[in-house]
């Protein structure tokens, strides 16, 4: 792909001054906040929020020993891997269907782009507004419809209010996913399929061999950063349940969300989303070895 | 691409220079206040207009946020040490219990102090030191749908006994309606807790003021609660109904009774619904209704006489009478001050029944250092209780846990 | 001939399946949009009510443009412009010649600074909030457009790097090498010859970090106090009271918060399909 080329010493500083930008950008307005977070997981932090001295990693300690850390942390995996499992997994199918030429695929795809220029705030409220057993808009359809009679409790349990969370969670990321495996779609040379049919190859050959090679680069970069942000995503739990009742529906951010702005406990939040931060570190860097490996073959 | 690039980056630039220029001269006072309602953040747009107006170099700058918010953006601000010069809110413990905000006899004026309630002033003393002034209070009291209660032929309960039989008749009589509201979400899940342990001669704190929250009594008040729920005779899900989504059910005459503030009374007379109040049921034969009232603090910012002095009169010029009482009843909430009250119950006299109530009622133990940790704990303790945890091994646990 | 005819029948079949179910997808996104518009168009009472209707039983258009009055919303609408915008003209700004190093030279420190950009967004905004408030506080930018718009910029660069990264390594560099021999630099021959042939990836990254920046809520919340300069997802917020939520206005100014995205994404959805047609030598 790539063709090496002749360094000088002037050749050699060139590359940096092309990142130089990106990385003060990015130096100044996130990495300085989380040094911040850091220092806060290793001071004791006042209710008001005043840090008042080096604790060491007494922060951890409480975090980690709260009986429900562990419930939370559990459902914080399931959310992610399902939320980000099924939305790949669909938001790709969403862009094969998308990529095919007809009538109206613009109207379609901007449809489809949609759930994601909607707040989640907003996005979340709604969904709770179908879902709510005594005035929801579902249960007000299904009525009408006669497919029901009678008000249907949709959330009877806490584990179907996150199902519910993972639903909408899903909802709003397969936007993301299908408009980015779309741009990869977009990108494949026509010229490889004609090729393929002229070989006499059926559409799952072509599938497997020729679009999903070719569209996965882009595609587990957005998978990755898909991780990251659906393991800290926010707004949907907390609108929805705030993690209610007694944190069986909480992740690691709402639940250090209330540990920070409503118990008062600054200190053990940081050190929470410290631990959240190895948990991506580890799972990032098994992604960053093997990709990085094949990407300077 | 590349021109329209280059033609937002000029935007930005020129926007952002505008958005960094024009400081203004002369003293300023900021201020944070929760946004109530609709009608609030228009109210104090019009309260800085009129005030800058009245006192030429002066700056107020309010700033309304919700009440989600409010705490985020306020713990932000006091990080950083940009803490508000006055801030209105629900708590004020933790604040002073950092040193940060200023005794009340500093920044605000003789004549202004003696306008409250004292008995409201009560409720902000730590170290026999008032550090805060209440700004508006509401009082809890049993909202009842006639109409339902009559269809029923049930006569209004005055205590838990008449309260169960009551529920249970409803659910036979009138399937399509929940008898009973309770709310035990993140929300405001202590003031069920307060409602039950109250009106069963239990609470938060025993005579002496120590946190007592595994009495006998207490958990038998939250068995009662939970009891209520697993019969099926409340709203469908209590861990996620909050008291306004009750009282939308309230005013859609989809709920029978429910423990409101008497912000419910104009809520519930627009919906055209044929409510009656009443005391909350109880069961140790004295009723008691839940108070709760917000604050208005100063923060400690170093200010000099001159701001200090500038910071007395926003608070002189919001306390004064007239807009006062405009202020209270615009959201339907009662006033802190004689004045106020005075002027309320003069203009509706269904207000009078209130600030008698709001009189007797009892208030959350805000001033106490631990309340945010008993706030939530109490609400963890109902929670995990509906999911068939024991009441008292987890008010033991959090009793031992607050109280060390 | 009687072959040609069914492979006709497979083709149509095939043809009523697919819109069959893209219809059934679009159906179902836009069942949400659905349910904020009807209540949008219901009065207050009619909402707070709950006759379990699925229409309005009257339809207030004037919820539609009480909004307007109620909250200074074409402010708000301009602060999200201004802010996504500025957003994304820095994000790509700083976005591209990083990306292009990346792609298409080599130097010490290429995957470490990979790594550091993963890293970056490994911390919820909610959680940064103390120290973005600190650092905008130093530089004088809290309760400022400016300060928003380095943030967003920010928070979206490891977006625009990696895809902007993949698209680049996705295109083959013999071209920009013909350019160069012709007597172009490294930074003509980028836009000369890289950047239109990179256009479908471009503006992919270019929704992405609009949307984004457009959708953002935490850090603006804390940022900005002062009304006038609010964005439009903090500022229909005065909908959402303590006493109750106004449902009807809460979702009409959703309704049109959504339109300037919609509108963008029709306008340049053209670039996102022309795809490369153009040409261009394939690696």
């Amino acid at each position: 792909m790539k063709k090496a080329k002749p360094y000088t010493l002037l050749n050699k500083a060139e590359p940096y001054l092309w990142i130089l930008p990106s990385v003060i950008l990015m130096a100044v307005f996130i990495i300085v906040p989380i040094g911040y977070v850091f220092r806060m997981a290793f001071s004791t932090v006042t209710k008001a929020g005043l840090v008042r001295g080096f604790c060491g990693f007494d922060n951890f300690a409480k975090a980690v020993g709260n009986a429900k850390f562990g419930m939370v942390l559990k459902n914080t995996i399931i959310w992610t891997i399902l939320v980000v499992v099924l939305s790949t997994v669909l938001g790709f199918i969403l862009a094969l269907i998308l990529n095919n030429e007809f009538k109206g695929r613009k109207i379609a795809r901007a449809i489809v782009v949609f759930p994601w220029a909607t707040t989640l705030v907003i996005q979340a409220s709604v969904w709770k507004f179908i879902i709510n057993t005594d005035y929801g808009a579902l249960n007000t359809l299904l009525k009408s419809l006669g497919i029901i009679q009678q008000n249907v409790n949709w959330t009877p349990t806490p584990e179907a209010f996150f199902a519910w969370e993972i639903a909408c969670g899903i909802f709003v990321t397969i936007p993301f996913v299908c408009f980015t495996a779309l741009s990869g779609l977009q990108s494949i040379d026509h010229s490889y399929y004609e090729a393929a049919i002229v070989d006499g190859a059926n559409y799952w050959e072509k599938l497997f061999n020729i679009t999903l090679p070719l569209v996965k680069p882009s595609l587990t970069v957005a998978t990755v950063l898909n991780i990251i942000y659906v393991f800290n995503s926010f707004p949907i739990v907390w609108t929805i349940t705030k993690g209610d009742p007694a944190s069986r529906t909480d992740t690691l951010v709402t639940y250090l969300y209330k540990l920070a702005f409503y118990n008062g406990k600054q200190g053990e939040a940081a050190a929470v989303s410290v631990i959240g931060f190895l948990i991506l570190l580890v799972c990032a860097s098994f992604y960053m070895v093997s990709t990085l490996k094949k990407g300077d073959e | 691409m590349k021109k329209i690039i280059c033609l937002l980056l000029a935007l930005v630039m020129v926007l952002g220079l505008a958005a960094c220029g024009g400081g203004s001269k002369g003293t300023t006072v900021t201020m944070i206040a929760a946004q109530y309602g609709p009608k609030t953040a228009d109210w104090w747009a019009e309260f800085e207009k009129k005030f800058e107006a009245d006192n030429k170099g002066i700056d107020l700058v309010v700033d309304c946020v919700s009440w989600n918010d409010i705490y985020t953006v306020v713990n932000t601000r006091i990080a950083n040490g940009q803490a508000p010069d006055l801030l209105n809110i629900d708590v004020f413990a933790d604040y002073q219990a950092d040193g940060l905000l200023l005794p009340a006899e500093k920044w605000c004026s003789a004549e202004t102090y003696a306008k409250f309630y004292p008995a409201f002033l009560d409720q902000s003393v730590v170290d026999g030191v008032v550090w805060a002034v209440p700004d508006l209070a509401s009082a809890r009291a049993m909202y009842y749908n006639k109409d339902i209660l009559e269809q029923a032929g049930v006569a209004v309960p005055t205590t838990w006994d008449e309260l169960t039989a009551a529920c249970k008749t409803l659910k036979e009589k009138c399937p399509d309606v929940y008898p009973w509201g309770i709310d035990m979400t993140t929300d405001e899940g202590q003031a069920a807790f307060a409602y039950y342990t109250w009106g069963n001669g239990g609470g938060f704190v025993d005579d002496a003021g120590n946190w007592a929250l595994n009495s006998a009594k207490n958990v038998e008040a939250v068995e009662y609660a939970v009891g209520l729920i697993k019969d099926g005779l409340t709203n469908s899900d209590p861990t996620n109904d909050t008291r306004y989504n009750l009282q939308d059910l309230f005013c859609a005459g989809k709920l029978a009774m429910m423990i409101a503030p008497n912000a419910l009374s104009s809520q519930a007379g627009e919906a055209g619904i044929n409510y009656g109040f009443a005391a909350i049921p109880n069961n140790s034969g004295t009723s008691v209704s839940a108070g709760v009232m917000d604050r208005i603090m100063c923060f400690d910012n170093k200010q000099s006489d001159k701001q200090m002095e500038a910071i007395t009169k926003v608070v002189d010029a919001f306390y004064d009478d007239k807009p006062y009482s405009d202020w209270v009843l615009m959201e339907g909430f009662l006033p802190a001050t004689t004045a106020g009250g005075e002027a309320c119950a003069a203009a509706d006299p269904a207000m009078g029944a209130w600030i008698d109530i709001v009189g007797s009622a009892k208030f959350y133990p805000t001033a106490k250092a631990e309340w945010a940790d008993v706030k939530q704990g109490v609400i963890d303790v109902e929670q995990q209780a509906l999911q068939g945890g024991n009441v008292q091994d987890l008010l033991d646990a959090l009793q031992a846990q607050v109280a060390g | 001939m009687a072959d040609n005819i069914r492979v006709n029948w497979g083709k149509l079949l095939s043809r009523i399946l697919l819109y069959f179910v893209v219809v059934l997808i679009c159906l179902f996104i836009l069942y949400p949009y659905f349910v904020m518009v009807c209540t949008a168009l219901k009065s207050r009472d009619e909402i707070f009510a709950m006759k379990g209707t699925i229409f309005p039983i009257k339809v207030m258009w004037s919820n539609f443009a009480d909004i307007w009055v109620k909250a200074p919303m074409a402010k708000y609408m301009l602060n999200s412009i201004i802010i996504a915008a500025g957003s994304t003209a820095i994000a790509m700004v700083c976005g591209i010649p990083a990306a292009y190093a990346l792609a298409r030279m080599k130097f010490k420190g290429q995957t470490a600074f990979l790594g550091f950009i993963i890293v970056s967004q490994m911390f919820a905004p909610v959680v940064l909030l103390i120290g973005i408030y600190k650092v905008m506080q130093i530089m004088s930018l809290t309760n400022s457009l400016l300060g928003l718009i380095f943030i967003n910029a920010a928070f979206n660069q490891a977006f625009t790097i990696w895809l902007l990264r993949g698209t680049f390594m996705s295109i083959s560099a013999e071209m920009e090498q013909a350019a160069t021999i012709d007597g172009c630099n490294r930074v003509q021959a980028m836009f000369k010859v890289l950047l239109p042939v990179a256009a479908p990836g471009i503006v992919t990254t270019l929704i992405f970090i609009f949307i984004n920046a457009w959708n953002e809520y935490t850090v603006a919340l804390c940022l900005i106090s002062t009304e006038t300069i609010k964005p439009l997802t903090v500022g229909i917020n005065i909908f959402n009271g303590y006493n109750m939520i106004e449902w009807q206005y809460l979702f009409a100014s959703s309704i049109f918060a959504i339109v300037p995205v919609v509108i963008l994404f029709m306008s340049i959805e053209k670039n996102l399909t022309s795809g490369l047609t153009a040409g261009g030598v394939k690696g």
